[in-house]
């Protein structure tokens, strides 16, 4: 990717659009990061929650637009709608192009349909102003996993390892255009947060709720996909330290710098500009295969 | 998926019970949502109540031609305040006093925070904003303007093209101007039908005469915009829409490989016919006329309505069609959701007097 000139610096007021990218899965291997098998699957769990999740976004969002009342904030949230609906799509093929490969992903996906639509989702008969704090709670949520998702966008961009490990092209540029975008919208959703509740409470619930339960839907999703992979027969076993061992190898973000990352959220004078480069992400996007040919569309 | 089930979904593993996790998830959902608007679970009723930056109140300070057919406006605060700050690339919106709205690049120095420089060509053929703010613009006008927004952001690549076409050179100037601020090697091409039309050319070559070349009097092909692209060459082209497309065409030919260029959401539409849209099986009626999407019409009765796109493939505006045959022209449903009623109205239709009659 073309190298940027000068120190990151922050991008204000942009203008966010949804791209419609497509991507063709025909050739993808399995293990998309070749002998790999760890890594692949650990960065693969992204399309198992990825779809429900960020249709949970859209829903939660959407929910929340007529409590918003500055113009600028809803455009942005407008954006960020579009976007979230575009890369669930995206990864929702992968998922159907690893049930064609022999690895059925449905039994951990019809875990997440229940968290997100029945623990997660609208519930009838709570009062107007329990709905209107469960939206604002959930917007929270969205906010501290905005911060992760941003965090693991910018770590994508930076990733010569998954190049140097020959990891597939198509892969690279889904999880780099998906990452560009995360770190291009980074604010939207923190902003959306203290526009309806500037409290710093309510932030530190958002990610003491959604941090530690994205790990252990992580985690869960690594075993789910060894165990379900065809291939493995459970022979690759995961462990921290063999995140760690991948991490080392730049094929996987470090699980100490990730804790790190969500320990600087709870900062007082935390901003999600100050994680991530927007020159970076946008200069990427300029450059992406597939948000290159969605322009000609 | 059954909401009603009360059961938690099965283990991961084939086991036939409901997953644990599941369970405490579920559990813990229970509790905690009802919970929410409690004392300690609710937003601080002394906090402020969310509020809007309003828009701001300029007052034109200065109009005058920098070239055949195109005028220089400045903006200014009326007591003399500073303004909101921007970035190369960014754009106002403007209100003129007509009602009609209008986006300009900035093309100013975003250094001067006194004044917003922005350059209009008039359009014989447009809208009628170009020419009000030729004729009716005044020193001592004052507008309403959005504060600006950046839809083409520079990104500080190390070796650029910037690729102009005619009044589109607006957003570049700031970013050559910021390109050679921070020394940068950048390159500008700027097209133009007479020199006598092409505004700051001069402002563009004191910056740096040897950066900038000018083509004049022709159109000239992608491939010859992108001459001087070099390996690794950021492209940054703003110019009417066939340009564009002439240089994304020839982009997988050149050395550059990446291309910036200021997205419009909406593309005009084509071959629409007025119908009517009704909200609801017993709702009010509104007329879509040919040139509007239904989208838009919907908006002005239903601000809340989400949307996204503009072009009919994120899906964030689906409504369900209750009766009546849509007209689809997105790019996003399946047949299957077509048939079951489904429709994007930010780009679909129906046929010339038709009513569609939608769920909302």
């Amino acid at each position: 990717m073309p190298g940027t000139g000068s120190a990151p610096e922050v991008h204000d007021n942009l203008v966010l659009e949804p791209r419609d990218v497509r991507f063709d899965w025909s050739r993808l291997p399995l293990h998309w990061i070749p002998d790999e098998p760890f890594a692949t699957h650990t960065i693969n769990v992204l399309h198992l929650l990825l779809p429900e999740g960020e249709r949970w976004f859209v829903r939660v969002f959407k929910e929340a637009l007529p409590l918003i009342t500055d113009e600028q904030l809803r455009e942005e949230v407008l954006g960020f709608i579009g976007q979230e609906a575009i890369h669930a799509q995206a990864h929702e093929e992968v998922l159907e192009h690893l049930l064609a490969q022999g690895l059925d992903p449905r039994p951990y996906v019809r875990q997440l349909e229940w968290l997100f639509q029945r623990v997660l989702g609208e519930r009838p008969g709570l009062s107007a102003r329990a709905r209107r704090e469960n939206v604002i709670e959930r917007v929270a949520f969205v906010a501290a996993i905005e911060h992760f998702t941003a965090f693991l966008g910018n770590w994508a961009l930076n990733s010569p390892g998954l190049d140097r490990a020959q990891a597939d092209p198509t892969m690279l540029d889904l999880l780099r255009w998906h990452g560009a975008e995360e770190v291009e919208h980074r604010s939207v959703a923190y902003d959306l947060m203290v526009h309806l509740d500037p409290g710093y409470l309510r932030r530190i619930r958002g990610m003491v709720v959604s941090g530690p339960l994205l790990v252990r839907l992580w985690v869960r999703g690594v075993r789910f996909l060894l165990a379900a992979d065809p291939t493995l027969r459970g022979r690759v076993r995961p462990s921290w330290r063999a995140a760690r061992a991948a991490a080392l190898r730049g094929m996987l973000p470090d699980p100490v710098q990730s804790l790190r990352s969500g320990l600087r959220y709870l900062k007082p004078g935390y901003h999600p500009t100050q994680e991530g480069s927007s020159a970076q992400a946008l200069s990427y996007l300029a450059t992406s295969p597939a948000a290159r040919a969605a322009v000609t569309r | 998926m059954d909401r009603t089930n009360p059961q938690a979904p099965p283990d991961l593993y084939g086991r036939p019970q409901a997953d644990p996790f599941m369970r405490r998830l579920t559990a813990f959902g229970d509790r905690y949502t009802p919970a929410l608007g409690s004392r300690g679970l609710r937003r601080n009723p002394r906090l402020p109540a969310p509020r809007a930056l309003p828009a701001l109140v300029l007052v034109v300070t200065g109009h005058r031609p920098v070239a055949e057919d195109v005028v220089e406006l400045r903006l200014a605060d009326p007591s003399g305040g500073v303004l909101p700050g921007w970035q190369p690339g960014a754009h106002l919106r403007l209100t003129l006093p007509s009602g009609r709205e209008r986006h300009y690049s900035l093309c100013g120095d975003p250094a001067d925070r006194t004044s917003y420089r922005i350059a209009v060509r008039r359009l014989a053929d447009g809208g009628g904003g170009s020419r009000e703010i030729h004729d009716e613009l005044h020193l001592g006008v004052r507008l309403t303007v959005r504060r600006p927004r950046n839809g083409f952001p520079f990104c500080g690549e190390q070796r650029l093209l910037l690729l102009a076409g005619g009044i589109g050179v607006t957003p570049l100037l700031p970013i050559a101007r910021e390109a050679q601020r921070r020394g940068l090697d950048w390159h500008l091409v700027y097209a133009g039908r007479t020199l006598a039309t092409m505004p700051f050319v001069e402002e563009l070559r004191a910056l740096a005469p040897e950066r900038v070349t000018l083509l004049v009097g022709r159109i000239p092909s992608g491939a010859e915009l992108l001459e001087s692209a070099r390996p690794g060459s950021a492209v940054y082209c703003c110019g009417p829409a066939p340009m564009l497309a002439a240089v994304q065409r020839a982009l997988d030919e050149s050395p550059a490989g990446t291309l910036h260029f200021e997205r419009f959401a909406a593309a005009p539409i084509t071959d629409g016919k007025p119908f009517t849209v009704q909200l609801g099986a017993d709702g009010p009626t509104l007329d879509v006329p040919a040139d509007r999407s239904a989208l838009d019409v919907l908006r002005e009765a239903r601000p809340d309505l989400p949307y996204s796109c503009h072009q009919g493939f994120c899906g964030t505006c689906r409504l369900h069609v209750l009766s009546g045959t849509p007209e689809h022209r997105d790019r996003r449903l399946t047949s299957e959701e077509r048939a079951d009623g489904a429709l994007l109205p930010c780009v679909s239709r129906a046929a010339e007097g038709d009513r569609l009659v939608l769920d909302i």
